[in-house]
């Protein structure tokens, strides 16, 4: 394997990262959107993101760079491609993090709150949104196999497929969310919350699982490249995802908490595995691939042992601040 | 591409000026992301030491304050790195193959900071007091790091090394080379004093203002002490890594250099302008006083070495905002003596064993010192990226050859403007309001003149 197609691979990873574990931060916003007055919801909510979301956060930062550092053409081409919709959905990513952040701050007031927390949750379900149809999109241009496409196409983010992407994205972070939160409930001895986040995490997995079906259907109408891949070369994941999306369902349905959860980040994780597989090995377009946009030789070294120094150094301090906060108590707020 | 030229002006200027303002907002509070945990590391510590609650009490409130400016901070550096590609494509496609080491190393040490940040802040109850003070170091480490590699990310921008340009392609790219040019060390260090500096005398500055209306307790007067103590080390050697970080200039960027003396003709034995302020038709001539030689002595360690003026370069490779810089460098080597006495000062009027002064003028200067140290980290960097015009890669790369031709950039400069507004409001009152709460857990007692 090439060392591009290497740190590629580690981008796809650290892609997949930021959308499964900051995915479920969206998702928590989500839910809070939909909390209306209770107050004791919000309270479960902030408690199981409070101490992890800015880390979560950090994986994008991180995807970035390396797309920067390792394929920069690419990063060039998407930036100005796609200038409105990152736009809008880094004003979004900014004004929920600020939202939540001020939020949780001691002293606010009760009418300060409701605001902050109405922002923090539109803000929350456009933001994902957004991401899933930059991503619709870019399966859309960059899934054929036909050469002599133009260097830099335009990305139809507002296309049939990338909507339906969008909304996917959205439903399956709110799922995520509801499921860590329910886990969260049920270790802590919060049966009656535990039971409303089920609740939650079944409405949202019941649109995850249509979607996904509504994807390959509105795929086969409106973007046939995109088909042509999802079942070809792709179709392995397709069945993991919808698999574990109907999974999920069934383990939340049976009270399995646990095993919701995990089918629930497999379904994610097998979302963005199939887009990577569908437009694989171009990043926009279809003349900028992994190869033709890659930094020369000891620039892709260096990212690769970034890279490496970021898993040696990362991955445990992750899990010791995951494990510290998995004890089931709930943080009090000062 | 476009056939008007004011509107590509217009078009460069709204994108300098959204990633200018996003660096500015980001600074504040990058600044304190570096400074703030050190303060809450040093009280806990003292905390741990000594036993007294009102240590416990100052860490456990800037903890707080970190809560919400590191919320902000990650935001606003999160637009930053957006807004490479989205503002600067063209450069980014240029640059990211050459510097991408120091920036995904800059993310590594963020990641590092924001998980301690997190088991720091919600840790209090959960970890051993012993535990959570050890957890604080990685938050403190880590964003010394992320500082230091941004910013050698930054000298090279100033003094680019590590690659060629064959055919108009980058080639024989030295990723190490291009990070440790010959501008990192001065660079880096000048900015994570400057930021350490910023916290300490605006730490001194919000508990000299609650002295001024009358709050004179232990609380107040260890929160000014270790600020100061912190302050009166550092200052000095501010002073004087700034002056190495002058002759790296010197040596690299001879026209920024002559932007920030204001050296409009070459000359033999140059003068240290002192004053010197670039007002419209003085020809830079205000309230001047020149010491002879000083420059070129400082410059390149030799009385008679010749300093090149503004004047010699060609009009398209001059900053066309000289008359800024000299002010911007004005200003910022005039707060910083000023701080630097204001440190020295404080020491030299402490008794062993009692409190520093507290008399009203040393608490009004000390209230001015902390608006006045961020001024300074601002004005400074508005010297480092305005003296580089037209620049953004030193002599090899023009800012207008980096701007993307994606249109729309007045819409994103006013938005990004207006959101910035909104959160500067929303954060001063929110930390107004962790202020006005009443100090937890601490006994009138301890309170007492200590």
């Amino acid at each position: 394997m090439s060392l591009a197609a290497l740190i590629a691979i580690l981008l796809g990873l650290s892609l997949t990262a930021y959308a499964i574990f900051a995915g479920a931060d969206f998702g928590a916003g989500i839910l809070d959107l939909f909390a209306g007055s209770r107050d004791a919801d919000r309270t479960a909510i902030a408690a199981t993101i409070g101490p992890v979301w800015e880390a979560n956060h950090v994986w994008l930062i991180f995807s970035i760079t390396i797309l920067f550092s390792a394929f920069p053409a690419a990063f060039s081409a998407l930036g100005t491609k796609l200038l409105a919709p990152l736009t809008v959905a880094l004003l979004a990513i900014v004004l929920r993090s600020v939202a939540l952040g001020l939020r949780a701050s001691p002293g606010t007031t009760a009418r300060a709150r409701a605001m902050l927390s109405k922002l923090f949750g539109v803000a929350s379900l456009i933001a994902p949104f957004l991401f899933g149809a930059v991503a619709g999109g870019l399966a859309t241009v960059s899934s054929s196999r036909h050469l002599g496409a133009p260097l830099g196409p335009h990305v139809h983010w507002t296309g049939a497929f990338a909507l339906v992407i969008g909304a996917l994205a959205a439903a399956l972070c709110a799922q995520l969310a509801a499921s860590f939160v329910a886990l969260r409930m049920v270790r802590s001895g919060e049966g009656r919350l535990a039971e409303r986040f089920r609740l939650r995490g079944l409405q949202s997995g019941a649109c995850v699982l249509l979607l996904s079906f509504a994807g390959p259907a509105v795929a086969a109408a409106a973007a046939p490249a995109v088909w042509h891949r999802l079942i070809g070369p792709a179709l392995p994941i397709v069945i993991v995802g919808i698999g574990a999306a109907a999974m999920s369902l069934l383990a939340a349905r049976r009270r399995r908490y646990l095993l919701a959860r995990g089918a629930s980040l497999l379904t994610g994780a097998s979302v963005l595995g199939g887009w990577f597989v569908i437009q694989a090995p171009h990043l926009i377009g279809t003349r900028l691939t992994v190869h033709t946009a890659a930094a020369t030789h000891p620039a892709l070294v260096s990212m690769a042992i970034a890279g490496g120094i970021v898993l040696l150094l990362v991955l445990p301090a992750m899990y010791l601040l995951f494990a510290i906060f998995a004890r089931p108590e709930l943080e009090v707020i000062e | 591409m476009n056939a008007d030229p004011l509107a590509a002006i217009s078009h460069l200027t709204a994108g300098r000026s959204q990633i200018g303002t996003s660096l500015s907002f980001h600074l504040f509070f990058a600044v304190l992301g570096v400074g703030l945990p050190l303060m809450m590391l040093v009280a806990e510590g003292m905390h741990l030491r000594t036993g007294d609650p009102v240590w416990r009490a100052l860490a456990r409130r800037w903890s707080k304050v970190f809560a919400v400016l590191f919320a902000v901070g990650a935001a606003s550096g999160t637009i930053i790195s957006f807004e490479l590609g989205l503002l600067f494509p063209r450069f980014m496609a240029y640059a990211g193959g050459i510097i991408g080491l120091p920036f995904s190393l800059e993310g590594a040490w963020f990641f590092l900071e924001a998980i301690f940040a997190g088991i720091y802040l919600y840790g209090w109850n959960r970890l051993s007091p012993r535990a959570h003070w050890l957890s604080g170091f990685p938050i403190a480490i880590s964003a010394v790091a992320s500082a230091f590699f941004i910013v050698t990310a930054n000298a090279w921008m100033n003094v680019p090394r590590g690659f060629q340009i064959v055919h108009g392609r980058v080639t024989h790219v030295d990723p190490l080379a291009a990070m440790f040019n010959p501008a990192w060390a001065t660079e880096t260090s000048h900015m994570v004093f400057g930021a350490y500096l910023a916290t300490a005398f605006g730490i001194a500055s919000v508990y000299a203002v609650g002295m001024l209306r009358g709050r004179r307790d232990a609380y107040h007067r260890k929160a000014i002490a270790l600020a100061l103590s912190i302050a009166a080390i550092l200052a000095p050697l501010q002073l004087a890594v700034g002056d190495l970080l002058g002759r790296t200039v010197a040596n690299h960027q001879p026209a920024t250099l002559a932007a920030i003396e204001g050296v409009t003709r070459t000359e033999r034995g140059a003068g240290l302008n002192i004053g010197g302020f670039p007002l419209p038709g003085h020809n830079g001539d205000v309230l001047n006083v020149k010491v002879p030689h000083l420059l070129s002595l400082l410059a390149f360690d030799s009385p008679n070495a010749p300093v090149r003026g503004l004047n010699t370069f060609p009009k398209a490779d001059r900053t066309p905002l000289a008359p800024y810089v000299r002010l911007a460098f004005i200003g910022m080597v005039g707060i910083g003596t000023g701080l630097v006495a204001l440190g020295l000062w404080y020491w030299l009027r402490r008794r062993p064993g009692s409190n520093g002064p507290e008399g009203r003028p040393t608490l009004i200067a000390l209230a001015a010192a902390g608006p006045a140290a961020f001024l300074a980290n601002e004005l400074g960097w508005l010297v480092t990226e305005l003296g580089r015009q037209p620049w953004i890669v030193y002599g090899v790369f023009r800012t207008s050859s980096g701007i993307t031709t994606a249109p729309g950039l007045g819409v994103t400069f006013t938005a990004f403007t207006l959101l910035y507004f909104g959160l500067t409001a929303l954060t001063l009152w929110t930390v107004r309001r962790i202020a006005a709460r009443p100090i937890e857990g601490l006994p009138a007692a301890a309170l007492g003149a200590a």
